[in-house]
């Protein structure tokens, strides 16, 4: 009896708390092991760096004048082409700067090449054929775009964003070389150095820029294509446009102009430091300085006076030219001149065999001239009122001279010939002002206006027709005119 | 014994034995409490003082055995990434004990989306913006020196170089990373490199990459996570209720204002977040 109330008291006891149990609660819940990210084991991911310069005395000593553009509101600080300075001094190089726009055209007559970074502001018509002109006579161009230079700025409190990316300033100067830089970036989420922004290149196109690279890291790289040249650095398939979010084959971070003498990159930022000395970028910072180096430009007279290639200019006057007050005070000044390029000046009695020189003559030439001015088959008919001048026609022998510029290996040789003495040195005195503004230049041949009454001869004015040579090209399709003109102008006695 | 006595003599032994015993059962009955499903809710950006909040009440969840589980009802663009770690790990430590389940209202993007992933089921709302997975920050000023400021190091001031700054944002995308591909191990169906281009996606699409695991309400949250805890006829309970610890969080500054006093997108420091900034309305 007892034993069976016990049960029922223990069943009562129970009772309300297995119910009550079991209304709220249908088990018990299983919690599964909790996975987290193992922060401990994350570390800050480095980028492989290596070797930034080639030995000194692998480097071949070449020596030229790379011309840096700060005229465009280039995106860069001076420090951060430390790097390319250094490649270029190795070379036995420099660096100079373009600061004045005036600066441009007569810079660009000695630089071997121009180099322009991550501009603001884009190039005018002028600088643009300036530039071309420059890359017809064999200088170089490199153009460094950058997608994290642009002028872009965000007004936190409209929200306007200022968009002025430095595609759109290089773009109309890249145009004549068949090349362009994207309005965009590149990105691979999946390999990167660092960030997605940050792409390796790891395929490349077979130019001397390329050579002896494997892979490179580019920090904010604009897509660039060329239509006629060709991608020098290819991404991998992962490796997309932000405009598309697709891979292009045709694009890459860097483009060849089909003549080889014009680079664009799409990234500067891989040349600073400390991103100059990541997986090759050293070696291309140093194929780069060899590329820029490596323009040379075809001698011709629109360089003047940076076409001479010695430290010294033997000038000969022949014995036609006395050393009068006013001699000297025309040589002065192309000593000043001359010193300006860093070039030294030397009078001679005899025609000088070799080195650059300066031979100044009447157009009744002396035995020892003539073989010099043969090549140019000028037709100087004696006491006629004309010169035949190939690719100009008949020039008219007062009042204008005649610059001649023969390149040699052992010199270059720059011949000026007018109808007197006294005109020879007016036209010395107009030519040391440093500049042949005063002519039409073709390629080796110049037609200079004296620009005074005075030395002119008393002959009727007579314009001479342009009448081009079979064989020699028409003055101003070489590009290489001093005043930069298309095609020449008639040239006229009494051009004052 | 008369008939009485023997009538109350039964009504005792019953009283002692089965109504007594009954009483104290339904007394300790009592002691079994009721199940509650706490309600934790981020409606802000993740920052020291929601932040604080959110832990404050996480712990008090793990702490209270009747608590059983808990729904986190997020609507928040994330927020620091400091703040958003603590709460993650603090997440995990009452995920090892009770079933958390995720009900994204407007929005779970970056940060929020990060600590949605430290879940056992999440709910969005169909257009709920749902990823936005990565990390953003502003470089460092490059060194320089400043008349009326003087320090011991070039990076005394901004704290660290510009690549540094760069590197550490990347491995803070790894862990973010990492946190989403554990806390969504098989049920995650989208390539890395469309997960990682910070895309933020409406809970449709979010569903469809495995980001979520359906469509619901806080209710279907809350039924979710009875479920997974094994209980009924639970109590829902906002947590907040019990641990009222932002007071005052209103005021904190973490977004810009305008001169206007409207409240803009951006944080209102400089430095590196978890954060969803959209589009200001009518800007390009």
């Amino acid at each position: 009896m007892k034993k069976g109330l016990l049960w029922i008291a223990l069943a009562a006891l129970f009772l309300p708390l297995l119910a009550r149990t079991l209304w709220f609660y249908r088990g018990i819940a299983q919690r599964p092991e909790i996975a987290t990210p193992d922060y401990r084991s994350f570390t800050v991911p480095q980028p492989a760096l290596q070797s930034q310069n080639v030995p000194q005395q692998d480097v071949e000593v070449a020596g030229g004048i790379v011309l840096v553009d700060y005229l465009h509101g280039n995106q860069f600080q001076p420090a951060e082409i430390q790097s390319l300075r250094e490649a270029v001094e190795q070379r036995g190089g420099r660096l100079d700067t373009l600061t004045d726009a005036g600066g441009l055209i007569a810079k660009l007559k000695y630089a071997n090449a121009l180099v322009v970074i991550s501009p603001s502001y884009g190039f005018t018509d002028s600088e643009i054929q300036a530039v071309t002109n420059f890359v017809g006579r064999g200088g170089r161009l490199a153009v460094f775009a950058d997608a994290t230079r642009g002028l872009m700025s965000a007004d936190p409190f409209s929200g306007t964003i200022l968009d002025a990316p430095d595609s759109n300033a290089v773009n109309p100067l890249l145009a004549n070389f068949g090349i362009s830089v994207n309005n965009d970036y590149l990105y691979n989420l999946l390999e990167n150095e660092g960030n997605f922004r940050n792409v390796f290149f790891g395929s490349f196109g077979k130019d001397e820029l390329t050579f002896g690279l494997k892979q490179v890291a580019f920090y904010g790289t604009h897509s660039v294509e060329s239509d006629a040249g060709q991608v020098l650095f290819f991404g991998a398939d992962q490796t997309f446009s932000s405009i598309t979010d697709a891979h292009n084959p045709a694009e890459g971070g860097a483009a060849l102009s089909d003549d080889g003498n014009v680079v664009a990159f799409g990234d500067f930022t891989f040349m600073t430091s400390p991103y100059n000395t990541v997986c090759d970028n050293g070696t291309l910072i140093t194929n780069i300085a060899d590329f820029l180096l490596g323009g040379e430009q075809e001698p011709s007279l629109a360089a003047f006076p940076f076409v001479f290639s010695q430290p010294d200019l033997q000038v000969y006057a022949g014995s036609e030219v006395k050393v009068t007050a006013a001699t000297v005070a025309v040589f002065a000044k192309l000593q000043t001149t001359l010193q300006a390029v860093n070039v030294n000046m030397k009078i001679e009695t005899k025609l000088p065999s070799e080195g650059d020189k300066l031979i100044l003559s009447t157009f009744s030439l002396s035995d020892d001239v003539v073989p010099l001015v043969e090549p140019f088959n000028l037709q100087m008919d004696e006491g006629g009122k004309f010169i035949k001048v190939p690719g100009f026609g008949d020039v008219v022998r007062s009042g204008n001279g005649i610059v001649l510029f023969e390149p040699g290996k052992e010199g270059n040789t720059i011949i000026l010939l007018a109808e007197t003495k006294k005109d020879v040195l007016l036209f010395l005195s107009s030519v040391s002002s440093g500049s042949l503004q005063n002519c039409v230049l073709q390629s080796r041949i110049g037609v200079c206006g004296m620009g005074s009454e005075d030395s002119y001869s008393e002959e009727e004015e007579t314009e001479a027709t342009p009448t081009p040579t079979p064989g020699t090209p028409a003055a101003g399709s070489t590009g290489t005119a001093g005043t930069e003109q298309p095609t020449p102008t008639p040239v006229a006695t009494g051009v004052g | 014994m008369d008939l009485t006595s023997l009538k109350w003599e039964q009504i005792r032994i019953w009283l002692l034995w089965l109504v007594l015993p009954l009483l104290i059962g339904v007394l300790i009955a009592s002691f079994v409490p009721r199940p509650v499903i706490g309600l934790v809710r981020l409606e802000d950006a993740i920052n020291s003082y929601t932040a604080r909040d959110m832990i404050t009440q996480i712990n008090y969840a793990i702490d209270h055995p009747e608590i059983r589980a808990v729904v986190l009802a997020i609507n928040s663009p994330g927020g620091t990434v400091v703040d958003t770690e603590a709460v993650y790990m603090e997440l995990a430590r009452l995920r090892a004990k009770k079933p958390v389940v995720i009900a994204i209202n407007g929005i779970a993007a970056s940060g929020g989306y990060y600590l949605s992933v430290n879940s056992d089921y999440i709910y969005a709302k169909p257009t709920s913006l749902v990823g936005n997975i990565g990390v953003i920050g502003y470089l460092p000023q490059t060194p320089m020196i400043l008349e009326e400021v003087i320090s011991t190091g070039p990076y005394k001031l901004w704290g660290s170089p510009r690549d540094t700054n760069m590197r550490q944002i990347e491995m803070i995308k790894l862990g973010f990373y990492e946190a989403v591909r554990l806390g969504r191990s098989d049920r995650l169906k989208i390539e890395p490199e469309l997960l990682l281009t910070g895309e933020i996606w409406p809970g449709t699409e979010a569903l469809r990459f495995g980001l979520i695991d359906d469509l619901g309400t806080e209710t279907d949250a809350f039924v979710k996570a009875a479920d997974l805890a094994h209980v009924r006829h639970y109590k829902a309970v906002d947590l907040a209720l019990y641990e009222p610890y932002g007071i005052g969080n209103e005021s904190y500054p973490f977004f810009l204002q305008s001169s206007e006093g409207i409240t803009l997108p951006y944080p209102n420091k400089p430095g590196i977040y978890l954060l969803y900034i959209p589009q200001l309305p009518g800007k390009e």
